[in-house]
């Protein structure tokens, strides 16, 4: 496979227990709002790279889709469009590793995110609560399903249909990518700088041109 | 690999699931291949001429071998059955999230016969399958049904999608569509008339199964490939801006529209001739297919301000119109207001209905009136009541469609089948010949291009086994000109690529035809063929997602030898049921009738349409006096038992 | 030196923020205009225009004609006062 599963990753003596002292995840996931076109490539992808047989199956991906995020946007007053819910990547330790009462989770040393050691995991699902972002998923089978990077290549921004690629160079679209991975953009902070950027796509293209968010592709 | 079918006789409830064997994936490949197998089948033991609105008609549904795999492209899904409208094969392909959710369940093709004694919708959940009864969705449009079955079926074990028809199906129209999710259509041929014969409303699926993909890191290694062939060309960037919409500005300039059922060739009205719509228009969320890389496709909401007309339809959203959805309105219908367009995509998609027939069926009849061939009386005896039918007007429009959807008046029913059945019906009422003003080729309504100075488009219409059909032989060779494909499949001769001659555009036709039944196999969206470098040769390219998703390895010639053997069933189909050589040609219009305008005036039709189709013949290898297969050439792509069947019959040449 | 006219459709046109453009190139060939193009719109228009694998123009989902509506390639000559359309090459839909 071109993306090392999960097992692999967090295997060595490089891993951290989650009692270790370890910087937060630097390099973040990020989706825009609205802007998905809910062509579920990446949960295809996604469930795809983990899967220890070669399965596809969306509801084993370790991010979702929303259907129908409520939340209305100025691109999308409505309300309606899509939006891929992923691992917001808490500092650590994350709130979803807090609540687990067999410490299951310990940290990529790579990427120092949060992972699921599905072996020591008893499905007990506190963490699904304990995530505030509802982005700790449950598989059909019961397993927890929690993003992990990918050991640092996430596939889901690789294969998103809306891809970044195409930004490389350009300043002229209104179009973003809906799944970028980057270094910790704080919105808020963007948002007031940049007071005439006043929507999610205008604050992203602003932040784009400033060099301050960069795509891996 | 293991794939299954489920088999449903409404008639009597009873359903069956089969594994298909492993021989028909190696002779079919999958999708459209396999759909029309199990048709084939079915007709061997059922009389192939029954009514298509009868319970002998078989529907069948199936998604390709691709879809859902990672592979990016795979997403269409088909349905099979034989056509109600033009009463020959029919089939029909539509992408969206429906044929990707059948692949969750236990199933991947489903063959639906007899008739059910009351409305009924066919629930998958997994390996679960019931029939339940319809009542309470029965009248209603694509869109109500749709979401009245999402709501009902819940999100779990997954969202549910589904494949519905309209009033229209119900009321069996022929030119009756199939919608999925209440956004795709699958439009051509009349599969909702079928559908509505059998009193299925409805198909919905939820699934969490698994699918296995054979060789996932082949996939894998594939599609990161395949990613970067598309990444690499701006031209896909401006694709997902505007799907076929920019289409409107190349065909204005070469002049290539279908302008008031064909009388002339380029838009009229500022507005209309540009893709500036992207821009004015598309300010809503994207939606696309699922499983799919390009992702051309958008939303449109209208608020009012875009023009006068727009005040209309305050609120309306829907996917933004594609170019035959622009071509079927603003072409064929000369209608000037983008507003307007986007609204009769919308109608046309919630009522499941056909806008190439639908839209040649009233350019039709506005031409009559146009002519004064026809008067007030003559419409109003059409229509019930007082009709303009002036070119544009969207309230005739709207009361045109509605009078077909619901079979309110003589319009309806004469028209209810497409242009050609109605020109000749409406011809022997009045006593007049109308045909000259009929836009069709081989039976099938036309779709809205300009045809006339693309001898191999032209060919196409006339041979396509589903009748007048620019998919199942696309030649982009010759409209865009393309000397270095021409180069590549014919031995370096570049004529392919040239308007001004016959010579290899029958041999273009053949071999596209077979290219693009690979493709259908595989399910695999054209627009993919057109965009990646790749797909032109979808033999070499496609071949290798094909055997890491299903093991299955064959070498770009066996591939070849597939798509030829699925072009060869189709036909072999319409031999059973009559058809010949008189059967593969044009509407006079085409024929005889020189354009005026754009870069290619003075074309006809008939300057080289013979020439033309001897050679598709030739390069067929079928007989050129009758258009019959040859046992030789049936035997060359391994249809022995085909062959037997049509000796048999007659059918052989 | 010659005068070429080269007309923007669709993508062209948001590439180039332009309906249409005059260029002044010293070799009268296709390929001269395509360089010139290039040069003035950046690179999105390069990859648009050109085929990074043959260096060819991109034939992927384009088209470009003369004012007979012929298909022009690389190593055509052009005359002074031409004109060239740059279009999408979609069909269907």
């Amino acid at each position: 496979m071109s993306s090392v599963p999960q097992k692999e990753l967090v295997t060595g003596v490089e891993r951290y227990p989650l009692d270790a002292e370890v910087p937060n995840v630097v390099e973040k996931l990020f989706s825009l709002r609205n802007q998905c076109t809910e062509c579920n490539v990446c949960e295809v992808a996604c469930s795809l790279v983990h899967s220890p047989d070669g399965t596809v199956n969306p509801q084993y991906a370790r991010l979702k889709i929303n259907h129908a995020p409520a939340k209305p946007s100025k691109v999308s007053p409505g309300g309606l469009g899509f939006v891929a819910d992923i691992c917001h990547h808490c500092g650590n330790p994350p709130p979803c590793a807090e609540v687990c009462p067999t410490e299951a989770f310990y940290y990529d040393p790579k990427t120092k995110a949060a992972v699921i050691e599905q072996d020591n995991c008893i499905q007990c699902m506190e963490c699904v609560p304990g995530c505030p972002f509802d982005t700790v998923f449950v598989a059909p089978s019961g397993e927890l399903l929690k993003c992990d990077l990918c050991g640092g290549d996430p596939v889901c921004v690789k294969a998103c249909a809306a891809r970044p690629e195409m930004l490389n160079e350009g300043k002229q679209y209104v179009r973003l990518p809906v799944l970028f991975y980057a270094e910790q953009a704080d919105f808020n902070k963007e948002h007031k700088q940049v007071p005439e950027m006043g929507d999610e796509v205008g604050m992203m293209q602003a932040m784009l041109e400033a060099g301050k968010i960069s795509s891996p592709a | 690999m293991e794939s299954r079918l489920l088999r449903v006789d409404l008639t009597t409830g009873k359903m069956r699931s089969e594994v298909i064997p492993h021989s028909v994936f190696e002779r079919w490949i999958g999708g459209s291949g396999i759909n029309n197998w199990i048709m084939w089948e079915h007709f061997l033991t059922h009389d192939i001429n029954c009514d298509p609105r009868g319970p002998d008609n078989i529907f069948v549904f199936g998604v390709g071998p691709l879809a859902g795999t990672g592979a990016g492209s795979g997403i269409k899904g088909r349905i099979t059955f034989k056509s109600p409208c033009y009463n020959m094969f029919g089939d029909s392909a539509g992408g969206g999230k429906f044929p990707y959710m059948l692949r969750f369940t236990a199933f991947e093709y489903i063959a639906i016969t007899g008739k059910s004694p009351k409305p009924v919708y066919l629930h998958i959940c997994n390996d679960e399958v019931s029939l339940v009864d319809a009542s309470h969705l029965w009248g209603r449009d694509t869109l109500e049904t749709h979401t009245m079955l999402r709501e009902e079926l819940g999100t779990y074990p997954s969202h549910a999608h589904t494949l519905s028809i309209s009033q229209a199906g119900e009321n069996q129209v022929g030119i009756a569509s199939v919608v999925s999710d209440a956004l795709r259509i699958h439009a051509r041929c009349g599969g909702g008339a079928v559908m509505g014969s059998k009193n299925l409303k409805a198909i919905a699926v939820q699934g969490n199964g698994g699918l296995k993909i054979q060789m996932p890191e082949e996939m894998l290694a594939w599609s990161d490939d395949f990613r970067q062939k598309i990444d690499e060309n701006e031209a896909v960037y401006g694709f997902k801006r505007r799907g076929t919409l920019g289409a409107v500005e190349m065909y204005q300039h070469i002049g290539s529209h279908f302008w008031r059922n064909n009388q002339g060739n380029m838009f009229r009205g500022g507005e209309i001739t540009s893709d500036n719509w992207v821009k004015k228009y598309h300010k809503y969320s994207e939606v696309c297919s699922s499983d799919c890389f390009i992702a051309c496709d958008a939303k449109y909401k209208i608020d009012g301000t875009e023009s006068e007309a727009s005040k209309k339809y305050i609120g309306e959203t829907f996917r933004r119109p594609e170019y035959l959805t622009t071509g079927s309105a603003a072409g064929a219908l000369d209608v000037r207001d983008w507003s307007e367009v986007a609204h009769w995509g919308k109608i046309t998609n919630d009522y499941g209905i056909d806008n190439q027939d639908l839209s040649c069926a009233i350019s039709f009849l506005m031409e009559l009136k146009q002519r004064d061939l026809i008067s007030d009386r003559d419409v109003a005896e059409l229509f019930d009541r007082e009709q303009s039918l002036r070119w544009g007007n969207m309230d005739d429009i709207e009361f045109c469609v509605e009078s077909i959807v619901f079979q309110k008046n003589l319009f309806g029913k004469i028209f209810g089948d497409g242009p050609y059945l109605g020109a000749i019906k409406y011809s022997e009422l009045k006593g007049q010949n109308f045909m000259k003003y009929a836009t069709y080729g081989k039976g099938g309504a036309s779709f809205t291009e300009e045809m006339r100075p693309f001898p191999t488009w032209m060919n196409n219409m006339a041979v396509a086994s589903r009748g007048a059909d620019h998919l199942k032989g696309i030649g982009l060779i010759e409209k865009f000109q393309r000397k270095d494909l021409s180069k590549i499949y014919f031995d370096g001769r570049t004529e392919a690529a040239d308007l001004s001659v016959p010579t290899l555009k029958g041999a273009s036709t053949a071999l596209i035809e077979n290219q693009v039944a690979l493709l259908n196999s595989y399910g695999v969206c054209l627009f993919h063929w057109m965009l990646d470098p790749a797909g032109y040769t979808p033999q070499d390219y496609y071949g290798k997602a094909y055997a890491a998703a299903t093991g299955i390895d064959r070498t770009p010639d066996e591939l070849m030898l597939d798509g030829a053997r699925i072009c060869n069933l189709e036909k072999a189909f319409n031999s059973r049921i009559g058809m010949r050589r008189e059967h593969d040609t044009v509407c006079e219009r085409w024929m005889w009738e020189p354009t005026d305008e754009g870069m290619y005036p003075g074309s006809v039709a008939a300057e080289m349409f013979n020439p033309v189709l001897d050679e598709y013949y030739e390069w067929r290898g079928w007989d050129k006096d009758s258009g019959l297969q040859t046992r030789k050439s049936l035997e060359d792509v391994g249809l022995e038992d085909v062959a037997d069947v049509l000796e048999n019959e007659g059918s052989l040449a | 030196m010659i005068t070429v006219h080269a007309n923007f459709h669709s993508h062209f046109k948001e590439l180039a923020s332009t309906g249409e453009a005059s260029f002044q190139i010293e070799n009268p060939t296709v390929e001269a205009l395509a360089q010139c193009i290039c040069d003035t719109y950046g690179p999105k228009m390069e990859a648009m225009l050109i085929d990074p694998d043959t260096r060819e123009l991109n034939e992927r989902g384009t088209m470009f004609v003369d004012a007979r509506g012929m298909r022009v390639s690389m190593s055509d000559a052009l005359n002074d006062g031409d004109t060239i359309t740059f279009l999408v090459g979609i069909a269907g839909g």
